[in-house]
């Protein structure tokens, strides 16, 4: 079960909040296929957002094939994001000395974000998977 | 949204005048026109004395409008009272009951309406004793308690006047989460007034903007901040043909807030308005044109 | 009053609210209750030993006959009318307790603090709401008022030629709470404390109100009274006094023409006066004792006429203010 934190100041929208922690979640197995997502009523006990916000993060992750509504039972998980690097993996130890490295190069944690984001955006362009929804 | 049938509610050039009619009449609220679709949650915003609290007073037929007519769940207000839950600015309760009798009240009051589970579910979550009076009881505990009453008879349109102000941030947080619960899981219309508009940010999907007793913006909230843009550029840079609600120049700065009415001049940095920058932006100027039906209808006469 | 909010019973089962109005207005209950059952056993205690012992000291006094040293039970004499004015007071007062009440505590206090709102929001109707209000506490107003007036009456009837100073039909205070005109006058202080109420929507300000209203309709009803059923005219010759034993409504002389004019001022040479204005004898004007039932059956039902008025009065001002179902028909269609 995932526990959505909501925070208001940061700009992004409610409900992409939402679909980014799904995602961040199912990427981190903290949800695996067949398991329920929390009901719009337990989101917005907990969250005091619009019902409607919820509902349109779910149709949003349901339009990406992520989750489906089976009705009158809830919401749950079609399929995992498989390509979640565990803490553990190559990848992740690469990027770990890379960090190390930029900070004995003298660059703060912005600098280091602003190069991550730029490098980002350079390769994963066409893959910005919320780009089309608004 | 045209239909009736879908709306919970919706006011037609509503106006109430208050003192009387020998003295200087007053408006509380004056030629008054919008549409609320059922299953929303709206705010209804606006400064002090703006006639919010006399617009849900009218809802719920408290009061009677001078010109105009109110309709509620498509019938007239007294048509619709045991379907519209009112919660009024200052909570009124009888202090000398205990909690349990005050939602036993409520049981007698909305016979065949009553869900007695839902009152009692609100008042043990705040951790109530049900034998505690009224009158020794916390504002923020009140609240609860007044909600419990309103939503327990299971309305299909709650009324909120000021529903958080005096609250602590905490019961505040815990309160909109039972009012979201209720919304979602009863499709139950939210209608809510405050003046602090970050309080009602993310909880609400549509605006009422009141000032000075007239509907300044009436639509969902994605809606009007998605028809606003704000802009910053060279001091000498035209907005027009666009509907500028506010601009300010600051040296050779200018910053403005803007309806644009086509595409903007590439000069112009553009972002999207906070729900709150829009709402200050039209509360600073009061002569900024709305966006509401009846403007519309009386700028096509 | 029931009549008015009936169509809203018809659609939905009907709201318990008299069980609420009793919880709410317990303490008021109690008081009014309490003050029913120590003034009815004052006047029981009255009707029966405190009467019989006056009596006795009356006879013991009148058998005193021109004896210089007599003994006579003055404290029982004294007991009786100590008792007596107090309880008749208290009687009296009764209405206007029941006005300041309901002004204060029925309407004005609910319409200031907004629990009248809380009311019209959850199931029940203003009108509604008002008959409530009004039907409950009038039945009990009613029923206390009634058996203190009728405990009244036979505890002054037990008295009447057997205690020389008891207090006459038509003495002012024991006429008003000797019928049901004081019924008639604390129901009337209950609709006129309810609309002060809802007019003035501030407890204290619709106590003093209604007080005020109830001090000027005494006074109006005090006026009235002698007028409320046809007296009875006596006429003698000039040498006969203007005393009468009941209640006064006019006198004067009577021409030979039989004019009755008034009495002109004399200062000690009246028969000139008298010969010049052709007065030949004088009249009185009065009721004698048995007008008391007529008076006070007429003198209750304007009260209640008045009271019902009122009731009007406030429910069409409750039914303009608030949202009221005028497009029920409308709907159902």
């Amino acid at each position: 079960m995932v526990e959505y934190r909501i925070d208001r100041r940061s700009g992004v929208a409610t409900y992409v909040q939402i679909v980014q922690q799904t995602k961040q979640a199912l990427r981190l197995g903290l949800l695996e296929p067949g398991d329920k997502l929390p009901t719009a009523r337990e989101v917005v006990e907990a969250t005091a957002i619009n019902p409607n916000t919820v509902l349109k993060a779910y149709r949003e992750l349901e339009r990406e094939g992520l989750v489906e509504a089976r009705r009158g039972l809830g919401t749950f998980v079609r399929r995992s994001l498989g390509t979640a690097t565990p803490a553990e993996s190559p990848l992740h130890g690469e990027l770990d000395a890379w960090a190390s490295k930029a900070r004995e190069a003298g660059l703060d944690r912005e600098d280091v974000a602003a190069l991550f984001t730029a490098v980002l955006e350079k390769h994963f362009t066409d893959k910005h998977s919320l780009g089309d929804v608004s | 949204m045209t239909d009736t049938a879908g709306l919970a509610l919706e006011a037609t050039a509503v106006g109430r005048r208050f003192g009387a009619r020998w003295k200087a009449p007053a408006w509380a609220l004056r030629d008054c026109t919008f549409k609320l679709a059922a299953g929303r949650v709206c705010a209804v915003v606006g400064p002090n004395g703006a006639g919010k609290s006399t617009l849900l007073a009218l809802a719920a037929g408290l009061l009677v409008p001078t010109e105009g007519t109110v309709t509620v769940l498509g019938t007239d207000p007294a048509s619709a009272r045991t379907r519209v839950g009112y919660v009024a600015q200052d909570k009124p309760l009888y202090p000398q009951l205990t909690v349990a009798e005050t939602l036993r009240m409520g049981a007698d009051l909305n016979p065949g309406r009553w869900d007695a589970a839902t009152g009692e579910r609100i008042v043990a979550d705040g951790g109530l004793d049900p034998a505690a009076r009224v009158r020794s009881l916390s504002g923020g505990q009140r609240t609860r308690v007044a909600l419990a009453l309103a939503l327990a008879k299971r309305p299909e349109l709650l009324l909120l006047d000021e529903p958080m102000a005096d609250l602590d941030p905490l019961a505040r947080h815990e309160l909109m989460g039972v009012l979201m619960a209720q919304a979602a899981q009863h499709g139950t219309t939210i209608v809510m007034s405050s003046h602090v508009v970050a309080e009602l940010e993310g909880s609400c999907d549509h605006l009422l903007l009141i000032g000075g007793g007239r509907v300044r913006l009436s639509g969902e909230i994605d809606d009007l901040l998605a028809a606003h843009v704000r802009v910053s550029g060279l001091a000498e840079t035209s907005l027009d043909p666009h509907t500028v609600v506010e601009a300010r120049t600051t040296g050779r700065q200018l910053t403005a807030l803007v309806r644009p009415s086509g595409p903007l001049p590439e000069s112009l940095r553009t972002s999207t308005p906070s729900l709150e920058e829009l709402v200050l932006s039209y509360l600073r100027n009061p002569q900024a044109p709305g966006t509401t039906p009846a403007e519309h209808e009386k700028a096509a006469i | 009053m029931t009549a008015l909010a009936a169509p809203a019973a018809l659609r939905a089962p009907s709201p318990r609210l008299s069980r609420w109005l009793l919880r709410l207005h317990r303490p008021a209950l109690y008081v009014f209750t309490g003050l029913v059952l120590v003034l009815a056993a004052a006047l029981l205690w009255l009707w029966g030993p405190l009467t019989d012992a006056a009596a006795e000291g009356w006879r013991q006094w009148n058998a005193c006959g021109d004896h210089p040293r007599c003994s006579y039970d003055q404290d029982a004499i004294l007991r009786y009318k100590k008792v007596y004015d107090v309880t008749t007071l208290a009687m009296f007062l009764l209405p206007f307790l029941v006005a300041a009440w309901a002004g204060g505590a029925l309407t004005g206090g609910e319409l200031e603090n907004g629990t009248a709102e809380l009311t019209w929001t959850q199931g029940v109707t203003p009108a509604r709401w008002l008959a409530a209000k009004l039907a409950l506490p009038a039945a009990l107003v009613a029923v206390g008022t009634g058996l203190l007036v009728l405990l009244h009456h036979l505890m002054w009837s037990a008295g009447e030629g057997r205690i020389d100073t008891s207090k006459s039909w038509y003495d002012t205070l024991t006429f008003a709470v000797n019928g049901p005109g004081l019924v008639g006058l604390a129901l009337a202080g209950l609709v006129v404390g309810a609309l002060a109420g809802l007019v003035v929507r501030r407890a204290l300000a619709a106590l003093g109100v209604a007080l005020a209203a109830m001090a000027a309709l005494w006074f109006a009803t005090l006026s009235a009274l002698p007028y409320l059923w046809p007296a009875v005219t006596t006429t003698g010759d000039l040498d006969s006094g203007f005393a009468v034993d009941g209640l006064h409504v006019d006198y004067g002389l009577v021409t030979s023409t039989g004019r009755h004019i008034p009495v002109p001022v004399c200062n000690g040479r009246c028969e000139d006066v008298y010969t010049k204005l052709d007065a030949v004898g004088i009249y009185n004007d009065y009721h004698p004792r048995s007008h008391f039932w007529p008076l006070h059956l007429m003198e209750a039902g304007l009260l209640l006429a008045l009271a019902a008025l009122l009731t009007l009065l406030a429910f069409r001002l409750l039914t303009r203010r608030t949202a009221t179902a005028r497009h029920r028909e409308e709907a159902a269609v």
